[in-house]
């Protein structure tokens, strides 16, 4: 019975693991849609100033670059970490 | 499965993702998914070999609602008492007290399905022949009471005929506001053109399909005409209500919080013949499942 139990908090600990790792997966997808989509907003009034025209939409580029490469990596970490532990049999015990 | 090889805050961490997003869970398979199980006194029931003292020809089974625990049912101040157990020095004969645990995400169609096909292996290997069964359900259970009984008498299951009483505890026949609300909200977020409103929109919308049927009331599989109400079986109603005072505007804002009074009556609902409707000023809704009061009004209902 212990040997029982240890598997299935294991499981337990597991499926705790997967789904945070998918809720990190998707959640920073969304981040990054709400981070670009506000900082649009930004970058468009700084669009209609004429001091700042030529600048913003060179910031707005490297901005958006390197925010989409940053939140990627941590989906792509997050799934990638979800992935190895969906190959564990032990998780699809019940 | 062992019967309780994990500690409470897990059990209630499952029961929470469960509702949130029972449904997902179980389509991956993860360990999170509460599982269908009937309980006695704590202990999972093999259905078909269950092994009890003293069974008795009465059977009393409780089911909880959204994100809740057969836990809920606990009478406060008292040794592990609840509604089911209280009917047992009543009636004669005894009643066993039963209480049900469930995937609260999945579609409640689903849930109504599984426990008529439980109730139905139950009442074949009860050790003593089954001669009264009484069904108890809060929130979301009033309804998946409603689709056991759709599918029962669909089936034409056996247990259907011994089915006596029926009693909803807030249940929201009629939906419940909140999760109007929920689907009202995302509806309009995800129709802006700003995509960071779409995206809250879309968080809103991740819930799970229980969850979006309790915005309606919904038990059957696909939309459609809504069957009556078991017409041999006596039908009970019982609503909470925030304040203490009847008329005021938070009831009929908010009923039990999450249920209005209406809604719990199934006042949109026609032809609904029903025994009883009782009605408790405040008493919210999660109290409404382990209540002294709610526990009175059973007794002189069902004894």
């Amino acid at each position: 019975m212990s040997v029982q139990n240890n598997q299935y908090k294991h499981g337990w600990w597991l499926g705790m693991a997967d789904m945070l790792t998918q809720g990190v997966g998707h959640g920073v997808m969304k981040i990054e849609r709400v981070h670009l989509a506000i900082a649009d907003e930004t970058f468009g009034i700084l669009e209609r100033v004429p001091v700042t025209q030529p600048w913003s939409r060179v910031a707005r580029v490297s901005h958006h670059g390197i925010s989409r490469l940053c939140y990627r990596s941590v989906s792509l970490a997050a799934t990638g970490v979800g992935l190895a532990m969906g190959s564990d049999p032990k998780l699809l015990k019940r | 499965m062992p019967s309780n090889p994990m500690s409470r805050w897990q059990h209630h961490t499952s029961a929470i993702a469960s509702g949130f997003f029972g449904d997902w869970l179980e389509s991956r398979r993860n360990p999170l998914a509460v599982s269908l199980a009937l309980l006695h006194s704590g202990t999972e029931l093999d259905l078909a070999h269950p092994e009890i003292d003293n069974a008795s020809g009465t059977l009393c089974i409780s089911i909880h609602g959204l994100m809740e625990l057969e836990t809920v049912w606990q009478l406060p101040n008292t040794h592990g008492e609840s509604y089911g157990s209280m009917l047992s020095s009543g009636i004669e004969g005894g009643v066993t007290d039963l209480v049900l645990r469930y995937n609260t995400g999945r579609p409640i169609y689903r849930n109504g399905q599984d426990l008529s096909e439980m109730l139905e292996e139950l009442v074949s290997s009860w050790p003593v022949p089954v001669t009264r069964l009484i069904l108890l359900g809060h929130s979301m259970g009033g309804l998946v009471i409603r689709g056991a009984c759709h599918a029962g008498s669909t089936a034409s299951h056996r247990w259907v005929g011994l089915l006596s009483d029926c009693v909803y505890i807030g249940a929201p026949h009629d939906g419940s506001w909140l999760a109007k609300g929920a689907h009202s909200m995302a509806g309009m977020l995800n129709e802006r053109p700003r995509d960071y409103l779409k995206v809250i929109g879309e968080v809103i919308d991740l819930r799970s399909e229980g969850i979006r049927n309790l915005s309606r009331g919904e038990f059957l599989e696909q939309g459609g005409d809504e069957p009556p109400l078991l017409p041999d079986t006596r039908h009970y109603v019982i609503c909470g209500l925030l304040a203490r005072s009847r008329k005021h505007p938070v009831n009929v804002w908010f009923g039990d919080a999450l249920v209005n009074e209406s809604s719990a009556q199934g006042q949109e609902k026609s032809g609904w013949q029903l025994a009883g409707v009782a009605t408790f000023p405040g008493v919210d809704h999660l109290r409404l499942a382990h209540h002294p009061d709610v526990a009175n009004q059973l007794q002189e209902w069902l004894v």
